[in-house]
């Protein structure tokens, strides 16, 4: 380890790391040492080009970017002083020089780093009176991304970030000096399963999603902590709320699990929250044979009676249940008490799967799949045998990953039932059979904690309130114990209830 | 002045008034390869280092760095190749030296080659030339095949055992690929965009390997070394800066061209006694000593020795040795506008300060020039060109700093006279 100084404070640093990158490590930068920076990414190489990081390091006579400078041992940096803001505010006029400052106009108006810093080194007036470059303010560089020439500053992350992360290298700089620009090569769009991640290290508004572009200004955007839902990677994602509506899932940082990225396919599953498919309204199966809306209370109610009918005619036995890899672990652990309770062992869970690669996706395409099969839920297969060969008379079902063409590929099998509660978020043609239907919460909006395939157990808090009314899945199935005078309540709790 | 006045003397260009010295019998009927032989089948390569440090040639590519020196930071005992290349991308303006150095002497150049290339264990010598330059590349290729086929390169180097191969490479067409790294990125097959520093080139240069970049005319000079022996050398020239250099004058001379002189020569005597001086009887304005990166010097300062020790104190540089000249009727903030586009047009984009600035610096000359400037533009030119010195990856941003802060410097008057006329005062000035 080296000792550094930094502002008069002492750190120990790893040897062979840049200033900003230790920086980066300890957790300090721009949280305690703030050292302006466009072009350093801390998942890309260094490029060293937009000058920003201008720090001052005793002994050296020329200032020094922070970004590319070794640490060495007893280094004494100044990242603030007079002559180091100078130099600041001249890259930062420079930078502004071409810059359309249309700000009021601009996605990023709010979250762009041209803006921050220029309210911290820039000037309140311009002293060019000559035209600013005029070049293309909507480019569409692939699907999801659209490019304003006028606004980028050239600071190459996004080329850097398809060269290095999905290694597709579909952007490069083109021309040269201040004709400079991203381009994509002729016929070959910037399409990887990525994309919209340059959107996110963009600095400024340059590079914005299709997706979002427009949809709500950044301010109005409450960003909560959330994990995507898309696989069993699960990616850590900052949920943006407006409205009562989920607007964008962007990354949020976790070293350990995603860097600071989020695959297109898992970013765009926030749509998913606010379908227009959502089971809004608990149901149960009227007279008619027709699914009949009702309120919470009397669908626990027929719940519990299902079950209550089957148990005292045949025995806990025919009471069986299918868990969810979308359901959070304490979800997962209610469903488990019932199951006990009742004296039920019969259960599994259904967990989808599709293509996966090297960088974050996963083929289970669930967040908690890990979760389902330590909490006991093991695969679906003999569950399903016995439903087939009628020793099962009611079932609990979590979502509806059932009746993917993996598993059973449509509800027939479980029409003979005399009883299927379904517990689910969105609909789908399982409703067909189910006798009684309850809205499900999505994870942005009960949080709890999910495992993800490398076993690590990550929380998250509930980031908005669901349109309509509904209640965490192990929320209900305490409702139905309870209203078979059962208690769900795990070894832990007791312990500490008798403690 | 502390120089001493050699004998006149020129090595680089004695035999390049013969058509025949271009090929290689008639390169070897002057003696051409011989001192190469000598050299690698009687010398280690330490002791070739030795002399090339002994003899303090300096890099006549614009830096003036000691070339044995940088010959000397090359690894010895690394596994792997290593590489020379030759920087052939004559581009700085007011220079044409190389230029005619390959079209007259390409034997000359290969022969400075082979000596270095030797004694840092090169194997391969990449030669980087400006893809303008489709002539010298013709030349260059013809004696490259020519002495592969005679014994010269190829794998038994004049029958010392030495492996050696020549590969030409041909640039399109870019400034900033005479800048080293800029060069080996070109090279390499990518955008020619001077790279971050350290690792240099001698730790990890061309394809990542072990490299020395240096300029067509320091190679030249090395056979001449070697064949009369390093005091000889050293006693032409000045303490600092031995042996000659070609200087390329244009602009408003009598006889504007290329004159082999000792380093150290005024710069007033390369002007007046062998480029004829100004035409017209007009008064000299103004000269710029080596290229249109380095300072002007104004008619006042042109007794100069023409040596970076001396230039560095009129607050200038040798640079590539290209003197450009301008008598009286030059308008200088013309001649701003012409360096500040070109440095404008030819800026890589990677840093801030460099593609913004020289944009900017240009905008601004050309509203001075068309009489729409103020005193405080002045200003902002001075502020800019500062701000863009000495803060990016390469010395381009410095480059197309100095020649403003020089104009502003020993011109501000001319720049007034402009603001106050509204006007550009120099009607006879050339054309922008």
């Amino acid at each position: 380890m080296l000792r550094i100084t930094v502002d008069g404070t002492a750190y120990e640093v790893e040897e062979g790391l840049t200033l900003l990158q230790a920086l980066d490590d300890l957790g300090v930068l721009m949280k305690g040492v703030d050292i302006p920076h466009y072009c350093w990414h801390p998942k890309l190489s260094i490029d060293g080009s937009c000058r920003m990081c201008q720090v001052e390091v005793e002994g050296v006579p020329k200032l020094q970017i922070a970004c590319d400078t070794p640490v060495r041992d007893g280094m004494v940096v100044h990242t603030g002083n007079e002559r180091v803001r100078k130099a600041r505010e001249g890259v930062m006029e420079l930078m502004l020089v071409n810059h359309p400052l249309d700000c009021p106009i601009c996605d990023q108006a709010g979250e762009c780093k041209l803006q921050d810093y220029a309210f911290d080194y820039g000037q309140m007036h311009t002293r060019t009176r000559e035209p600013r470059r005029a070049l293309k303010k909507r480019v569409d560089l692939g699907a999801t991304i659209v490019f304003d020439q006028e606004r980028c500053i050239l600071c190459r992350r996004c080329v850097r970030f398809c060269r290095e992360i999905p290694g597709t290298s579909e952007l490069a700089i083109t021309q040269r000096g201040d004709r400079s620009t991203v381009e994509t090569f002729p016929g070959k769009p910037l399409e990887n399963d990525y994309s919209m991640n340059v959107a996110d290290i963009c600095p400024v508004g340059a590079l914005t999603t299709r997706d979002f572009r427009f949809k709500v200004r950044v301010w109005f955007l409450e960003e909560v902590p959330g994990i995507c839902t898309g696989c069993s990677r699960g990616c850590n994602v900052h949920v943006g709320v407006a409205d009562d509506q989920v607007r964008r899932y962007t990354p949020r940082r976790n070293d350990e699990v995603n860097d600071t990225w989020l695959c297109d396919y898992g970013r765009m599953t926030y749509q998913e929250i606010g379908a227009p498919d959502r089971i809004s309204e608990p149901a149960v199966r009227g007279d008619a044979g027709q699914l009949v809306g009702t309120t919470l209370e009397q669908a626990v109610e027929c719940a519990a009676q299902l079950m209550r009918t089957a148990v005292e005619k045949e025995g806990p036995g025919v009471v069986a249940a299918l868990a969810s890899a979308h359901a959070t672990n304490e979800d997962l652990a209610a469903l488990r008490g019932l199951l006990a309770a009742l004296g039920s062992e019969t259960h599994g869970v259904p967990i989808v799967t599709g293509p996966a690669d090297a960088l974050l996706i996963r083929p289970e395409k669930a967040a908690n799949a890990e979760g389902a099969r330590v909490a006991g839920f093991g695969e679906p297969g003999l569950l399903l045998d016995k439903i087939r060969g009628g020793g099962v008379r009611v079932l609990i079902v979590l979502g509806h990953d059932i009746i993917h063409e993996q598993f059973l590929g449509s509800p027939e099998a479980l029409a003979a039932l005399d009883g299927v509660i379904l517990l689910d978020t969105h609909r789908s043609r399982l409703e067909q059979v189910a006798h009684v239907v309850i809205p499900a919460r999505h994870l942005a909006e009960k949080g709890g904690t999910v495992t993800n395939f490398e076993g690590r157990v990550q929380a998250v808090p509930a980031a908005l309130e669901p349109a309509f009314e509904a209640v965490a899945e192990a929320q209900v199935l305490a409702r139905i114990a309870s209203a078979l005078d059962l208690s769900i309540s795990d070894e832990s709790e007791r312990k500490r209830e008798t403690d | 002045m502390g120089h001493r006045v050699p004998h006149v003397t020129h090595y680089l260009t004695e035999h390049f008034a013969d058509p025949g010295y271009t090929t290689l019998s008639g390169y070897r009927a002057q003696g051409g390869y011989e001192t190469a032989r000598r050299v690698l089948a009687e010398q280690s390569p330490e002791e070739v280092i030795g002399t090339l440090k002994n003899a303090g040639l300096k890099g006549r590519g614009g830096a003036g760095f000691d070339a044995g020196l940088k010959w000397s930071f090359m690894p010895r005992d690394q596994a792997g190749p290593s590489y020379l290349v030759c920087n052939a991308d004559e581009s700085e303006p007011g220079s044409f030296k190389d230029r005619v150095l390959m079209e007259r002497g390409p034997h000359q150049l290969l022969e400075g080659i082979l000596i270095p290339a030797f004694a840092t264990g090169a194997a391969t010598t990449f030669l980087y030339i400006r893809g303008e330059y489709a002539e010298p590349a013709r030349i260059l290729q013809r004696a490259i095949d020519e002495a592969t086929a005679g014994g010269v390169l190829g794998s038994n180097v004049l029958g010392t055992g030495f492996a050696h191969q020549v590969v030409l490479v041909r640039g399109a067409g870019a400034y900033i690929c005479g800048e080293e790294t800029g060069l080996l990125e070109s090279l390499e097959g990518k955008k020619g965009q001077p790279r971050r520093k350290p690792p240099y080139p001698a730790e990890c240069g061309a394809f990542g390997r072990p490299t020395t970049v240096n300029n067509v005319e320091t190679f030249c000079h090395v056979p001449h070394v070697f064949a009369r022996g390093v005091d000889w050398f050293r006693s032409i020239g000045t303490e600092e800066s031995p042996g000659t250099t070609l200087f390329g004058v244009s602009g408003h001379v009598e006889r504007p061209g290329l004159y082999e002189l000792p380093l150290g020569t005024r710069l007033d005597e390369i002007i007046f006694e062998h480029a004829g001086g100004v035409p017209g009887g007009r008064k000299l304005k103004a000269a710029i000593p080596g290229g249109v990166s380095m300072p002007l010097l104004p008619a006042g300062h042109l007794d100069v020795p023409m040596a970076n020790e001396f230039l560095r104190e009129h607050g200038s540089s040798l640079g590539t040795g290209g003197v450009i000249v301008m008598d009286e009727t030059t308008c200088m903030v013309r001649v701003g506008c012409v360096i500040s586009e070109f440095f404008r047009d030819e800026s890589c984009g990677q840093c801030t300060q460099c593609r913004e600035g020289t944009g900017w610096l240009h905008k601004l000359m050309l509203r001075i020039e068309r009489g729409g400037g103020t005193e405080a533009d002045l200003d902002v030119l001075e502020d800019v060109a500062g701000k863009m010195e000495g803060q990016t990856i390469c010395a381009f941003a410095d480059a197309a700093a100095w020649p403003v802060q020089a104009l502003l410097r020993h011109f501000r008057s001319e720049f007034l006279e402009h603001v106050r006329a509204e006007k550009c005062p120099f009607p006879e000035s050339f054309e922008l």
